[in-house]
């Protein structure tokens, strides 16, 4: 009778000692993603960027290598900071802490092409968390995208803070959703939302409304002075 | 469990306590190095694209 009442209380403290284990693990995972995947992304999208500056800086061709990445975004709206750009939207890419430009569904254009829409993706939480703070872009407030020799400067004028992850057509060359009708050249911000899930998608979309050469000190435009 | 992992540890109170540390640090190296990363991309929390799959 005591005896198997001892196994018993020896059954019931493995279990309870198990759902404790399950909730440290679970603890930690929160840990892992919302600041370990930070520290490497940040870690490994700094010795990109630099590399990246470090080509830019050689004499020689190589404006816009795309295996290196194209350029850095600067968003004013997010903080400090400078977003690496590269190719693609796998997640191997962009658990990196870059922002990747689209090459599928819809194929992305680039900054310097006549007309197109530009879109990017990038993590709200986690690996570098690049778009965080996607949510405090408003109407009117810039996007800088600086290459190798010019500044592009875009101005948000619409966003859609919630749709599905089925609406591809954010990205189409003329995002008729945006209220735009004519080509032009756009920017389109992706990226999860609400915070911490990926149940839906934020949408950003910005207007090219001037470029500007880089001088050889790299003077930033207006907006990020 | 803890008990007995704690019991069948060699030494005293301190070497146990020692290899105890040790050996969550090994666990802990081994979820954030292996099992979260494989975990990660199946759970609906970091997809970011729209891509309507």
């Amino acid at each position: 009778m005591a005896r198997a009442r001892n196994r018993i209380a020896g059954i019931i403290s493995v279990f309870g000692e198990l759902l404790i284990t399950a909730g440290l693990i679970l603890g930690l995972f929160v840990v892992y993603s919302l600041w370990w995947t930070n520290v490497l992304a940040d870690r490994a999208a700094d010795k990109e960027g630099d590399q990246v500056r470090d080509h830019w800086a050689a004499p020689g061709p190589g404006a816009l290598d795309t295996k290196d990445g194209i350029g850095f975004l600067h968003v004013p709206a997010f903080g400090d900071g400078e977003v690496l750009v590269k190719k693609g939207t796998d997640p191997k890419t962009l658990n990196n802490g870059v922002a990747g430009y689209y090459t599928e569904p819809v194929k992305s254009a680039l900054p310097q092409d006549e007309q197109g829409n530009f879109t990017l993706a990038a993590h709200r939480d986690g690996h570098g968390a690049k778009f965080h703070n996607i949510h405090k872009l408003k109407a009117g407030d810039p996007i800088v995208f600086e290459t190798k020799d010019t500044w592009y400067v875009y101005k948000v004028y619409e966003t859609l803070p919630e749709t599905t992850k089925f609406n591809v057509d954010v990205l189409q060359p003329v995002p008729k959703e945006s209220g735009r009708t004519k080509p032009g050249r756009y920017i389109t911000l992706t990226t999860c939302t609400p915070m911490y899930t990926s149940d839906y998608r934020y949408i950003v979309w910005g207007e090219l409304e001037r470029t500007e050469k880089v001088d050889a000190a790299r003077t930033p435009p207006a907006e990020l002075r | 469990m803890y008990g007995w992992i704690w019991r069948h540890l060699p030494g005293n109170a301190w070497v146990k306590a020692l290899i105890s540390v040790v050996l969550v640090l090994a666990v802990v190296y081994v979820l954030f190095q292996y099992v979260f990363p494989w975990a990660e991309p199946l759970l609906p929390f970091n997809d970011v694209t729209v891509d309507g799959q």
